[in-house]
Protein backbone atom coordinates (compact mmCIF):
# COMPACT_ATOMS: atom_id res chain seq x y z
CA UNK A 1 0.00 0.00 0.00
CA UNK A 2 2.89 2.37 0.79
CA UNK A 3 4.29 2.07 -2.70
CA UNK A 4 0.84 2.80 -4.16
CA UNK A 5 0.62 5.90 -1.99
CA UNK A 6 4.06 6.98 -3.20
CA UNK A 7 2.85 6.51 -6.76
CA UNK A 8 -0.03 8.88 -5.95
CA UNK A 9 1.93 11.46 -3.97
CA UNK A 10 4.98 11.84 -6.26
CA UNK A 11 3.01 13.64 -9.03
CA UNK A 12 0.91 15.52 -6.47
CA UNK A 13 4.00 16.92 -4.71
CA UNK A 14 5.62 17.77 -8.04
CA UNK A 15 2.48 19.67 -9.08
CA UNK A 16 2.33 21.61 -5.81
CA UNK A 17 6.01 22.46 -6.02
CA UNK A 18 5.72 23.70 -9.60
CA UNK A 19 2.63 25.75 -8.73
CA UNK A 20 4.20 27.30 -5.64
CA UNK A 21 7.47 28.20 -7.35
CA UNK A 22 5.78 29.34 -10.60
CA UNK A 23 8.07 27.19 -12.68
CA UNK A 24 7.44 25.14 -15.77
CA UNK A 25 10.19 22.59 -15.44
CA UNK A 26 9.65 19.57 -17.59
CA UNK A 27 12.40 17.40 -16.03
CA UNK A 28 10.74 17.61 -12.58
CA UNK A 29 7.53 16.26 -14.05
CA UNK A 30 9.25 13.46 -15.92
CA UNK A 31 11.22 12.42 -12.84
CA UNK A 32 8.01 12.45 -10.79
CA UNK A 33 6.28 10.26 -13.40
CA UNK A 34 9.20 7.85 -13.40
CA UNK A 35 9.23 7.63 -9.58
CA UNK A 36 5.51 7.03 -9.72
CA UNK A 37 6.03 4.34 -12.36
CA UNK A 38 8.62 2.47 -10.30
CA UNK A 39 6.44 2.70 -7.19
CA UNK A 40 3.42 1.46 -9.13
CA UNK A 41 5.38 -1.53 -10.47
CA UNK A 42 6.40 -2.43 -6.91
CA UNK A 43 2.79 -2.14 -5.75
CA UNK A 44 1.75 -4.42 -8.61
CA UNK A 45 4.28 -7.02 -7.45
CA UNK A 46 3.02 -6.69 -3.88
CA UNK A 47 -0.58 -7.22 -4.95
CA UNK A 48 0.36 -10.28 -6.99
CA UNK A 49 2.26 -11.69 -4.00
CA UNK A 50 0.07 -10.72 -1.08
CA UNK A 51 -3.36 -10.01 -2.53
CA UNK A 52 -5.60 -7.00 -1.98
CA UNK A 53 -4.65 -4.39 0.57
CA UNK A 54 -6.63 -1.59 2.10
CA UNK A 55 -5.94 1.44 4.23
CA UNK A 56 -8.31 3.42 6.44
CA UNK A 57 -7.25 7.04 6.07
CA UNK A 58 -6.35 8.72 9.35
CA UNK A 59 -7.20 5.55 11.27
CA UNK A 60 -10.95 6.09 10.88
CA UNK A 61 -12.75 2.86 10.19
CA UNK A 62 -15.15 2.16 7.37
CA UNK A 63 -18.60 3.64 7.99
CA UNK A 64 -17.25 7.06 8.92
CA UNK A 65 -13.78 7.23 7.38
CA UNK A 66 -12.54 6.92 3.82
CA UNK A 67 -10.92 3.70 2.80
CA UNK A 68 -8.34 3.34 0.04
CA UNK A 69 -8.07 -0.05 -1.53
CA UNK A 70 -5.39 -1.52 -3.75
CA UNK A 71 -6.91 -4.20 -5.94
CA UNK A 72 -4.96 -6.00 -8.69
CA UNK A 73 -6.81 -3.99 -11.33
CA UNK A 74 -6.08 -0.70 -9.59
CA UNK A 75 -2.38 -1.57 -9.29
CA UNK A 76 -2.34 -2.39 -13.00
CA UNK A 77 -4.06 0.90 -13.83
CA UNK A 78 -1.64 2.84 -11.59
CA UNK A 79 1.27 1.37 -13.53
CA UNK A 80 -0.43 2.04 -16.84
CA UNK A 81 -1.20 5.67 -15.91
CA UNK A 82 2.38 6.34 -14.82
CA UNK A 83 3.75 4.71 -17.98
CA UNK A 84 1.54 6.79 -20.29
CA UNK A 85 2.35 9.95 -18.35
CA UNK A 86 6.11 9.32 -18.63
CA UNK A 87 5.86 8.70 -22.38
CA UNK A 88 3.64 11.70 -23.10
CA UNK A 89 5.71 13.90 -20.78
CA UNK A 90 8.86 12.94 -22.68
CA UNK A 91 7.12 13.81 -25.95
CA UNK A 92 5.84 17.15 -24.67
CA UNK A 93 9.34 18.02 -23.49
CA UNK A 94 11.43 16.87 -26.45
CA UNK A 95 9.23 17.45 -29.48
CA UNK A 96 9.69 20.76 -31.23
CA UNK A 97 6.09 20.62 -32.40
CA UNK A 98 4.44 20.09 -29.04
CA UNK A 99 2.65 23.32 -28.30
CA UNK A 100 2.90 22.54 -24.61
CA UNK A 101 6.59 23.00 -23.94
CA UNK A 102 6.43 26.38 -22.23
CA UNK A 103 2.91 26.36 -20.88
CA UNK A 104 1.17 25.31 -17.71
CA UNK A 105 0.98 21.80 -19.13
CA UNK A 106 3.55 20.62 -16.57
CA UNK A 107 1.79 21.21 -13.24
CA UNK A 108 -1.55 20.32 -14.84
CA UNK A 109 -0.38 16.97 -16.17
CA UNK A 110 0.92 16.13 -12.68
CA UNK A 111 -2.43 17.04 -11.15
CA UNK A 112 -4.18 14.88 -13.74
CA UNK A 113 -1.88 11.98 -12.86
CA UNK A 114 -2.58 12.41 -9.14
CA UNK A 115 -6.35 12.65 -9.70
CA UNK A 116 -6.32 9.44 -11.73
CA UNK A 117 -4.21 7.61 -9.15
CA UNK A 118 -6.64 8.72 -6.42
CA UNK A 119 -9.54 7.47 -8.51
CA UNK A 120 -7.98 4.02 -9.01
CA UNK A 121 -7.30 3.72 -5.27
CA UNK A 122 -10.64 5.01 -3.95
CA UNK A 123 -13.22 2.53 -2.82
CA UNK A 124 -15.99 4.84 -1.76
CA UNK A 125 -18.78 6.21 -3.97
CA UNK A 126 -18.50 9.78 -2.70
CA UNK A 127 -14.71 9.84 -2.99
CA UNK A 128 -15.18 8.82 -6.60
CA UNK A 129 -17.35 11.90 -7.08
CA UNK A 130 -14.55 14.09 -5.75
CA UNK A 131 -11.89 12.44 -7.93
CA UNK A 132 -14.21 12.66 -10.96
CA UNK A 133 -14.56 16.39 -10.40
CA UNK A 134 -10.80 16.81 -9.99
CA UNK A 135 -10.26 14.88 -13.20
CA UNK A 136 -12.91 16.87 -15.08
CA UNK A 137 -11.67 20.29 -13.97
CA UNK A 138 -8.02 19.52 -14.76
CA UNK A 139 -8.98 18.07 -18.13
CA UNK A 140 -10.96 21.20 -19.03
CA UNK A 141 -8.08 23.50 -18.14
CA UNK A 142 -5.72 21.31 -20.17
CA UNK A 143 -7.98 21.63 -23.23
CA UNK A 144 -7.72 25.43 -22.78
CA UNK A 145 -3.93 25.21 -23.24
CA UNK A 146 -4.56 25.13 -26.98
CA UNK A 147 -5.40 28.84 -26.82
CA UNK A 148 -8.53 30.98 -27.26
CA UNK A 149 -9.83 28.84 -30.14
CA UNK A 150 -10.43 25.96 -27.74
CA UNK A 151 -12.36 27.98 -25.13
CA UNK A 152 -15.77 27.26 -26.62
CA UNK A 153 -15.18 23.50 -26.72
CA UNK A 154 -13.70 23.63 -23.20
CA UNK A 155 -16.73 25.46 -21.80
CA UNK A 156 -19.14 22.95 -23.32
CA UNK A 157 -16.99 20.12 -21.95
CA UNK A 158 -16.99 21.73 -18.49
CA UNK A 159 -20.76 22.26 -18.34
CA UNK A 160 -21.58 18.75 -19.53
CA UNK A 161 -19.02 17.29 -17.16
CA UNK A 162 -20.57 19.23 -14.24
CA UNK A 163 -24.06 18.08 -15.18
CA UNK A 164 -22.80 14.50 -15.38
CA UNK A 165 -21.22 14.79 -11.92
CA UNK A 166 -24.45 16.13 -10.46
CA UNK A 167 -26.35 13.24 -12.02
CA UNK A 168 -23.88 10.88 -10.37
CA UNK A 169 -24.06 12.80 -7.07
CA UNK A 170 -27.86 12.53 -6.96
CA UNK A 171 -27.45 8.76 -7.32
CA UNK A 172 -24.89 8.76 -4.49
CA UNK A 173 -27.30 10.72 -2.28
CA UNK A 174 -30.11 8.25 -2.95
CA UNK A 175 -27.89 5.24 -2.23
CA UNK A 176 -26.72 6.81 1.02
CA UNK A 177 -30.31 7.66 1.92
CA UNK A 178 -31.33 4.02 1.49
CA UNK A 179 -28.34 2.17 2.97
CA UNK A 180 -26.50 4.74 5.09
CA UNK A 181 -23.03 3.71 3.83
CA UNK A 182 -20.68 4.98 1.15
CA UNK A 183 -18.00 2.28 1.17
CA UNK A 184 -18.22 0.04 -1.88
CA UNK A 185 -17.76 -3.28 -0.04
CA UNK A 186 -20.34 -2.41 2.63
CA UNK A 187 -22.73 -1.22 -0.04
CA UNK A 188 -22.26 -4.44 -1.99
CA UNK A 189 -23.30 -6.49 1.05
CA UNK A 190 -26.36 -4.35 1.74
CA UNK A 191 -27.66 -3.69 -1.77
CA UNK A 192 -31.13 -4.98 -2.62
CA UNK A 193 -32.98 -4.79 -5.92
CA UNK A 194 -35.60 -2.20 -4.94
CA UNK A 195 -36.89 0.78 -6.97
CA UNK A 196 -34.75 3.41 -5.21
CA UNK A 197 -31.55 1.40 -5.79
CA UNK A 198 -32.55 1.00 -9.42
CA UNK A 199 -33.13 4.76 -9.80
CA UNK A 200 -29.84 5.56 -8.08
CA UNK A 201 -27.89 3.14 -10.27
CA UNK A 202 -29.56 4.53 -13.37
CA UNK A 203 -28.67 8.12 -12.47
CA UNK A 204 -25.08 7.16 -11.68
CA UNK A 205 -24.79 5.19 -14.92
CA UNK A 206 -26.08 8.08 -17.04
CA UNK A 207 -23.63 10.46 -15.34
CA UNK A 208 -20.70 8.11 -15.82
CA UNK A 209 -21.61 7.35 -19.43
CA UNK A 210 -21.67 11.06 -20.16
CA UNK A 211 -18.27 11.48 -18.51
CA UNK A 212 -16.77 8.51 -20.33
CA UNK A 213 -18.30 9.68 -23.63
CA UNK A 214 -20.08 6.39 -24.15
CA UNK A 215 -22.59 6.40 -27.00
CA UNK A 216 -25.19 8.05 -27.17
CA UNK A 217 -23.71 10.60 -24.73
CA UNK A 218 -20.43 11.07 -26.61
CA UNK A 219 -21.16 14.30 -28.48
CA UNK A 220 -18.80 16.51 -26.48
CA UNK A 221 -15.74 14.28 -26.92
CA UNK A 222 -14.63 14.82 -30.54
CA UNK A 223 -14.57 18.64 -30.26
CA UNK A 224 -12.80 18.66 -26.88
CA UNK A 225 -10.23 15.98 -27.72
CA UNK A 226 -9.38 17.25 -31.18
CA UNK A 227 -9.04 20.92 -30.21
CA UNK A 228 -6.59 20.20 -27.35
CA UNK A 229 -2.81 20.26 -27.88
CA UNK A 230 -1.39 16.93 -29.07
CA UNK A 231 0.05 15.76 -25.75
CA UNK A 232 -3.20 16.63 -23.97
CA UNK A 233 -5.34 14.82 -26.56
CA UNK A 234 -3.22 11.72 -26.00
CA UNK A 235 -3.71 11.86 -22.22
CA UNK A 236 -7.44 12.57 -22.50
CA UNK A 237 -8.14 9.73 -24.91
CA UNK A 238 -5.83 7.18 -23.32
CA UNK A 239 -6.58 7.81 -19.65
CA UNK A 240 -9.25 10.33 -18.69
CA UNK A 241 -12.23 8.55 -20.26
CA UNK A 242 -11.12 5.32 -18.56
CA UNK A 243 -11.69 6.76 -15.07
CA UNK A 244 -15.51 6.83 -15.26
CA UNK A 245 -15.38 3.47 -17.03
CA UNK A 246 -13.55 1.98 -14.03
CA UNK A 247 -16.25 3.32 -11.68
CA UNK A 248 -19.00 2.03 -13.96
CA UNK A 249 -17.39 -1.41 -13.94
CA UNK A 250 -17.03 -1.55 -10.14
CA UNK A 251 -20.53 -0.20 -9.64
CA UNK A 252 -22.19 -2.82 -11.80
CA UNK A 253 -19.96 -5.79 -11.09
CA UNK A 254 -19.60 -5.27 -7.32
CA UNK A 255 -22.38 -3.06 -5.98
CA UNK A 256 -25.41 -3.75 -8.15
CA UNK A 257 -27.53 -6.78 -7.17
CA UNK A 258 -27.25 -9.58 -9.72
CA UNK A 259 -30.78 -9.33 -11.13
CA UNK A 260 -30.42 -5.59 -11.79
CA UNK A 261 -27.12 -6.24 -13.56
CA UNK A 262 -28.68 -8.93 -15.66
CA UNK A 263 -31.50 -6.60 -16.70
CA UNK A 264 -29.19 -3.67 -17.49
CA UNK A 265 -26.57 -5.75 -19.32
CA UNK A 266 -28.25 -5.93 -22.74
CA UNK A 267 -28.88 -2.17 -22.74
CA UNK A 268 -25.25 -1.40 -21.97
CA UNK A 269 -24.16 -3.90 -24.62
CA UNK A 270 -26.53 -2.31 -27.15
CA UNK A 271 -25.06 1.10 -26.39
CA UNK A 272 -21.63 -0.49 -26.96
CA UNK A 273 -22.62 -1.75 -30.41
CA UNK A 274 -24.14 1.67 -31.15
CA UNK A 275 -20.85 3.32 -30.21
CA UNK A 276 -18.94 0.92 -32.49
CA UNK A 277 -21.13 1.69 -35.49
CA UNK A 278 -21.81 5.41 -35.00
CA UNK A 279 -18.30 6.29 -33.80
CA UNK A 280 -16.73 4.25 -36.57
CA UNK A 281 -18.93 5.83 -39.23
CA UNK A 282 -18.13 9.34 -38.01
CA UNK A 283 -14.41 8.50 -37.94
CA UNK A 284 -14.70 7.26 -41.52
CA UNK A 285 -16.18 10.60 -42.61
CA UNK A 286 -14.10 12.97 -40.46
CA UNK A 287 -12.28 15.59 -42.56
CA UNK A 288 -9.55 16.38 -39.97
CA UNK A 289 -6.79 14.06 -38.78
CA UNK A 290 -7.28 14.55 -35.05
CA UNK A 291 -11.07 14.52 -35.32
CA UNK A 292 -10.84 11.10 -36.92
CA UNK A 293 -8.65 9.82 -34.08
CA UNK A 294 -11.08 11.29 -31.53
CA UNK A 295 -14.09 9.59 -33.14
CA UNK A 296 -12.17 6.35 -33.16
CA UNK A 297 -11.96 6.71 -29.35
CA UNK A 298 -15.78 6.84 -29.24
CA UNK A 299 -15.91 3.67 -31.34
CA UNK A 300 -13.28 1.80 -29.34
CA UNK A 301 -14.98 2.57 -26.03
CA UNK A 302 -17.92 0.66 -27.51
CA UNK A 303 -15.95 -2.61 -27.22
CA UNK A 304 -15.35 -2.00 -23.53
CA UNK A 305 -19.01 -1.20 -22.93
CA UNK A 306 -20.08 -4.26 -24.93
CA UNK A 307 -17.79 -6.46 -22.83
CA UNK A 308 -19.21 -4.94 -19.63
CA UNK A 309 -22.83 -5.36 -20.72
CA UNK A 310 -22.43 -8.99 -21.82
CA UNK A 311 -20.45 -9.82 -18.69
CA UNK A 312 -23.34 -8.52 -16.57
CA UNK A 313 -25.95 -10.31 -18.63
CA UNK A 314 -24.35 -13.75 -18.75
CA UNK A 315 -22.12 -13.54 -15.64
CA UNK A 316 -19.29 -14.56 -17.98
CA UNK A 317 -16.25 -13.48 -15.98
CA UNK A 318 -13.70 -13.90 -18.76
CA UNK A 319 -15.28 -10.80 -20.34
CA UNK A 320 -13.91 -8.73 -17.46
CA UNK A 321 -10.42 -9.59 -18.64
CA UNK A 322 -11.47 -8.59 -22.17
CA UNK A 323 -12.64 -5.20 -20.89
CA UNK A 324 -9.35 -4.39 -19.19
CA UNK A 325 -7.29 -5.68 -22.10
CA UNK A 326 -9.27 -3.29 -24.32
CA UNK A 327 -8.49 -0.45 -21.96
CA UNK A 328 -4.75 -1.21 -22.01
CA UNK A 329 -4.53 -1.86 -25.74
CA UNK A 330 -6.63 1.15 -26.67
CA UNK A 331 -4.71 3.45 -24.33
CA UNK A 332 -1.31 2.54 -25.78
CA UNK A 333 -2.51 2.56 -29.38
CA UNK A 334 -4.28 5.89 -28.95
CA UNK A 335 -1.23 7.60 -27.45
CA UNK A 336 0.77 6.45 -30.44
CA UNK A 337 -1.90 7.58 -32.88
CA UNK A 338 -2.37 11.02 -31.37
CA UNK A 339 1.37 11.70 -31.11
CA UNK A 340 1.94 10.56 -34.69
CA UNK A 341 -1.06 12.56 -35.91
CA UNK A 342 0.14 15.66 -34.06
CA UNK A 343 3.63 15.35 -35.53
CA UNK A 344 2.32 14.88 -39.07
CA UNK A 345 -0.16 17.70 -38.69
CA UNK A 346 2.45 20.22 -37.63
CA UNK A 347 5.17 19.02 -40.02
CA UNK A 348 2.86 18.93 -43.03
CA UNK A 349 1.24 22.19 -42.01
CA UNK A 350 -2.41 21.24 -42.28
CA UNK A 351 -5.04 19.68 -40.04
CA UNK A 352 -6.87 18.09 -42.95
CA UNK A 353 -6.71 14.39 -43.68
CA UNK A 354 -6.01 14.87 -47.40
CA UNK A 355 -2.78 16.68 -46.49
CA UNK A 356 -1.37 13.26 -45.54
CA UNK A 357 -0.82 12.51 -49.24
CA UNK A 358 2.55 10.88 -49.67
CA UNK A 359 3.20 10.75 -45.93
CA UNK A 360 4.65 7.23 -46.28
CA UNK A 361 7.44 8.84 -48.26
CA UNK A 362 7.87 12.14 -46.48
CA UNK A 363 7.30 11.03 -42.87
CA UNK A 364 7.74 7.24 -42.89
CA UNK A 365 8.29 6.77 -39.16
CA UNK A 366 5.24 8.74 -37.98
CA UNK A 367 3.05 7.14 -40.63
CA UNK A 368 4.34 3.70 -39.66
CA UNK A 369 3.49 4.43 -36.01
CA UNK A 370 0.00 5.53 -37.05
CA UNK A 371 -0.57 2.39 -39.11
CA UNK A 372 0.84 0.02 -36.47
CA UNK A 373 -1.36 1.58 -33.80
CA UNK A 374 -4.28 1.39 -36.21
CA UNK A 375 -3.57 -2.33 -36.64
CA UNK A 376 -4.13 -2.82 -32.93
CA UNK A 377 -7.35 -0.78 -33.05
CA UNK A 378 -8.64 -3.01 -35.86
CA UNK A 379 -7.55 -6.04 -33.86
CA UNK A 380 -5.02 -7.59 -36.23
CA UNK A 381 -3.22 -10.51 -34.61
CA UNK A 382 -1.00 -10.63 -32.61
CA UNK A 383 -1.57 -7.12 -31.23
CA UNK A 384 -3.07 -6.26 -27.85
CA UNK A 385 -6.28 -5.24 -29.58
CA UNK A 386 -6.51 -8.72 -31.07
CA UNK A 387 -6.11 -10.40 -27.66
CA UNK A 388 -8.94 -8.33 -26.23
CA UNK A 389 -11.20 -8.96 -29.19
CA UNK A 390 -10.44 -12.67 -29.10
CA UNK A 391 -11.45 -12.88 -25.43
CA UNK A 392 -14.63 -10.97 -26.25
CA UNK A 393 -15.48 -13.15 -29.25
CA UNK A 394 -14.81 -16.56 -27.65
CA UNK A 395 -18.01 -16.72 -25.58
CA UNK A 396 -19.94 -15.21 -28.48
CA UNK A 397 -18.78 -17.85 -30.94
CA UNK A 398 -19.24 -20.79 -28.58
CA UNK A 399 -23.00 -20.35 -28.44
CA UNK A 400 -24.83 -20.04 -31.80
CA UNK A 401 -27.63 -18.04 -30.15
CA UNK A 402 -25.22 -15.16 -29.56
CA UNK A 403 -24.67 -14.44 -33.24
CA UNK A 404 -26.18 -10.88 -33.23
CA UNK A 405 -23.51 -9.67 -30.79
CA UNK A 406 -20.76 -11.39 -32.77
CA UNK A 407 -22.12 -9.70 -35.90
CA UNK A 408 -21.95 -6.33 -34.10
CA UNK A 409 -18.28 -6.92 -33.20
CA UNK A 410 -17.50 -7.96 -36.78
CA UNK A 411 -19.20 -4.89 -38.23
CA UNK A 412 -17.31 -2.69 -35.77
CA UNK A 413 -14.06 -4.33 -36.84
CA UNK A 414 -14.91 -3.78 -40.48
CA UNK A 415 -15.56 -0.08 -39.93
CA UNK A 416 -12.40 0.39 -37.88
CA UNK A 417 -10.42 -1.33 -40.64
CA UNK A 418 -12.07 1.04 -43.11
CA UNK A 419 -11.15 4.22 -41.25
CA UNK A 420 -7.57 3.13 -40.57
CA UNK A 421 -7.00 1.98 -44.15
CA UNK A 422 -8.54 5.18 -45.50
CA UNK A 423 -5.71 7.12 -43.85
CA UNK A 424 -3.10 4.58 -44.95
CA UNK A 425 -4.40 4.70 -48.53
CA UNK A 426 -4.20 8.49 -48.63
CA UNK A 427 -0.65 8.37 -47.29
CA UNK A 428 0.40 5.97 -50.08
CA UNK A 429 -0.87 8.39 -52.71
CA UNK A 430 2.61 9.52 -53.69
CA UNK A 431 1.72 11.29 -56.95
CA UNK A 432 1.54 14.78 -55.47
CA UNK A 433 2.86 14.52 -51.90
CA UNK A 434 2.35 17.39 -49.47
CA UNK A 435 5.85 18.71 -48.97
CA UNK A 436 6.86 18.61 -45.32
CA UNK A 437 8.47 21.26 -43.20
CA UNK A 438 12.18 20.96 -44.14
CA UNK A 439 13.22 19.97 -40.64
CA UNK A 440 11.07 17.13 -39.28
CA UNK A 441 11.54 16.04 -35.68
CA UNK A 442 12.90 12.48 -35.87
CA UNK A 443 13.05 11.83 -32.14
CA UNK A 444 9.38 12.69 -31.62
CA UNK A 445 8.38 10.41 -34.47
CA UNK A 446 10.29 7.47 -33.02
CA UNK A 447 8.78 8.25 -29.64
CA UNK A 448 5.30 8.02 -31.11
CA UNK A 449 6.19 4.58 -32.44
CA UNK A 450 7.15 3.26 -28.99
CA UNK A 451 3.65 2.78 -27.49
CA UNK A 452 2.48 1.13 -30.72
CA UNK A 453 5.32 -1.36 -30.44
CA UNK A 454 4.43 -1.93 -26.78
CA UNK A 455 0.86 -2.79 -27.69
CA UNK A 456 2.07 -5.35 -30.23
CA UNK A 457 4.56 -6.58 -27.64
CA UNK A 458 1.63 -7.51 -25.41
CA UNK A 459 1.39 -10.60 -27.61
CA UNK A 460 4.63 -11.92 -26.12
CA UNK A 461 3.16 -12.15 -22.63
CA UNK A 462 -0.40 -12.80 -23.80
CA UNK A 463 -0.96 -16.08 -21.96
CA UNK A 464 0.24 -14.82 -18.58
CA UNK A 465 -1.62 -11.55 -19.09
CA UNK A 466 -4.94 -13.23 -19.85
CA UNK A 467 -4.62 -15.76 -17.02
CA UNK A 468 -3.63 -13.07 -14.54
CA UNK A 469 -6.36 -10.68 -15.59
CA UNK A 470 -9.00 -13.41 -15.43
CA UNK A 471 -7.89 -14.17 -11.90
CA UNK A 472 -7.42 -10.54 -10.93
CA UNK A 473 -10.86 -9.30 -11.89
CA UNK A 474 -12.79 -12.02 -10.02
CA UNK B 1 -42.21 12.73 7.29
CA UNK B 2 -44.39 14.72 4.90
CA UNK B 3 -42.00 17.64 5.33
CA UNK B 4 -39.06 15.44 4.29
CA UNK B 5 -41.03 14.28 1.28
CA UNK B 6 -41.80 17.89 0.37
CA UNK B 7 -38.12 18.84 0.40
CA UNK B 8 -37.20 15.71 -1.54
CA UNK B 9 -39.72 16.58 -4.24
CA UNK B 10 -38.64 20.22 -4.40
CA UNK B 11 -35.00 19.12 -4.64
CA UNK B 12 -35.78 16.69 -7.46
CA UNK B 13 -37.83 19.42 -9.18
CA UNK B 14 -34.93 21.90 -9.00
CA UNK B 15 -32.58 19.26 -10.39
CA UNK B 16 -34.89 18.61 -13.35
CA UNK B 17 -35.41 22.34 -13.91
CA UNK B 18 -31.64 22.88 -14.01
CA UNK B 19 -31.16 19.97 -16.41
CA UNK B 20 -33.87 21.34 -18.69
CA UNK B 21 -32.20 24.76 -18.63
CA UNK B 22 -28.79 23.29 -19.44
CA UNK B 23 -30.14 21.37 -22.40
CA UNK B 24 -32.39 24.09 -23.82
CA UNK B 25 -30.57 27.38 -23.18
CA UNK B 26 -27.79 28.69 -25.40
CA UNK B 27 -26.26 31.65 -23.51
CA UNK B 28 -23.23 30.52 -21.48
CA UNK B 29 -24.21 32.51 -18.35
CA UNK B 30 -27.68 30.99 -18.24
CA UNK B 31 -26.27 27.51 -18.72
CA UNK B 32 -23.83 28.05 -15.85
CA UNK B 33 -26.74 29.16 -13.67
CA UNK B 34 -28.71 26.09 -14.77
CA UNK B 35 -25.90 23.82 -13.59
CA UNK B 36 -25.90 25.65 -10.26
CA UNK B 37 -29.63 25.11 -9.90
CA UNK B 38 -29.09 21.41 -10.56
CA UNK B 39 -26.49 21.42 -7.81
CA UNK B 40 -28.86 23.15 -5.37
CA UNK B 41 -31.44 20.47 -6.14
CA UNK B 42 -28.98 17.69 -5.26
CA UNK B 43 -27.97 19.45 -2.03
CA UNK B 44 -31.61 19.88 -1.07
CA UNK B 45 -32.25 16.16 -1.60
CA UNK B 46 -29.22 15.43 0.58
CA UNK B 47 -30.48 17.80 3.32
CA UNK B 48 -33.90 16.15 3.25
CA UNK B 49 -32.30 12.71 3.54
CA UNK B 50 -30.16 13.87 6.48
CA UNK B 51 -33.20 14.37 8.72
CA UNK B 52 -33.04 12.14 11.81
CA UNK B 53 -35.33 12.16 14.88
CA UNK B 54 -32.70 13.60 17.26
CA UNK B 55 -29.89 15.32 15.30
CA UNK B 56 -29.24 15.46 11.52
CA UNK B 57 -26.84 12.98 9.91
CA UNK B 58 -23.33 14.51 10.02
CA UNK B 59 -22.00 12.47 7.08
CA UNK B 60 -24.49 13.97 4.62
CA UNK B 61 -23.74 17.46 5.93
CA UNK B 62 -20.03 16.84 5.32
CA UNK B 63 -20.85 15.64 1.82
CA UNK B 64 -22.84 18.81 1.13
CA UNK B 65 -19.98 21.03 2.31
CA UNK B 66 -17.56 19.15 0.03
CA UNK B 67 -20.04 19.42 -2.83
CA UNK B 68 -20.42 23.15 -2.28
CA UNK B 69 -16.65 23.67 -2.45
CA UNK B 70 -16.50 21.74 -5.71
CA UNK B 71 -19.51 23.61 -7.13
CA UNK B 72 -18.11 27.03 -6.20
CA UNK B 73 -14.70 26.40 -7.77
CA UNK B 74 -16.18 24.82 -10.89
CA UNK B 75 -18.53 27.81 -11.30
CA UNK B 76 -15.59 30.21 -10.99
CA UNK B 77 -13.73 28.35 -13.72
CA UNK B 78 -16.83 28.24 -15.93
CA UNK B 79 -17.44 32.01 -15.53
CA UNK B 80 -13.82 32.80 -16.40
CA UNK B 81 -13.97 30.56 -19.44
CA UNK B 82 -17.27 32.05 -20.59
CA UNK B 83 -15.96 35.62 -20.35
CA UNK B 84 -12.71 34.69 -22.12
CA UNK B 85 -14.69 33.02 -24.89
CA UNK B 86 -16.93 36.09 -25.25
CA UNK B 87 -13.86 38.37 -25.50
CA UNK B 88 -12.47 36.13 -28.22
CA UNK B 89 -15.76 36.17 -30.13
CA UNK B 90 -15.89 39.99 -29.96
CA UNK B 91 -12.29 40.25 -31.13
CA UNK B 92 -12.87 38.01 -34.14
CA UNK B 93 -16.05 39.96 -34.97
CA UNK B 94 -14.11 43.26 -34.89
CA UNK B 95 -11.34 41.82 -37.04
CA UNK B 96 -13.97 40.55 -39.45
CA UNK B 97 -15.35 44.06 -39.89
Amino acid sequence: MNTALLSLSAPLLAALWLLLTHRRQAPVVIVASLISLVAAVFSLYQVIDAGEQSLALGGWESPLGIRLRLMPVSAMLLTFTALIHSLVGLYAWRSRHSQTRHTDYWPLSCLLHAALAALWLSHDIFNWYVTLELLGLVAVVMVCLAGPKAYGAALRYLLLSLAASLCYLLGVALLYGVYGVLDVSLLAEAARADPSTRTALMLMTVGLMLKAALWPLHLWLPAAHSSAPTAVSALLSALVVKGPLFILWLLWSRVAPEELGQAAGPWLALAGVGALLVGGWSALRAPLIKLMVAYSTVAQLGYALLALGLMLHWRELSLDAALWLFVLAHGLAKVSMFLAAGEMQSTLGSRRLDSLKGATQTMPVAMFAFAVAGGSLIGLPPSGGFLAKWLLLLPLLQNPAHWPWALGVMLGTLISAAYVFRVVAISFDRARPTSPDFNPDRFAQWLSLLPALLVWGMALISEQLILWLTGATL
Amino acid sequence: MSQTLFYLLVGAGLWLLGLHGLLCLRQPLRRIMAVNIMGSGVFMVMLALAVRPDSPDPVLQALIVTGLVVAASATALALRLASADRDRAQKTAEEGE
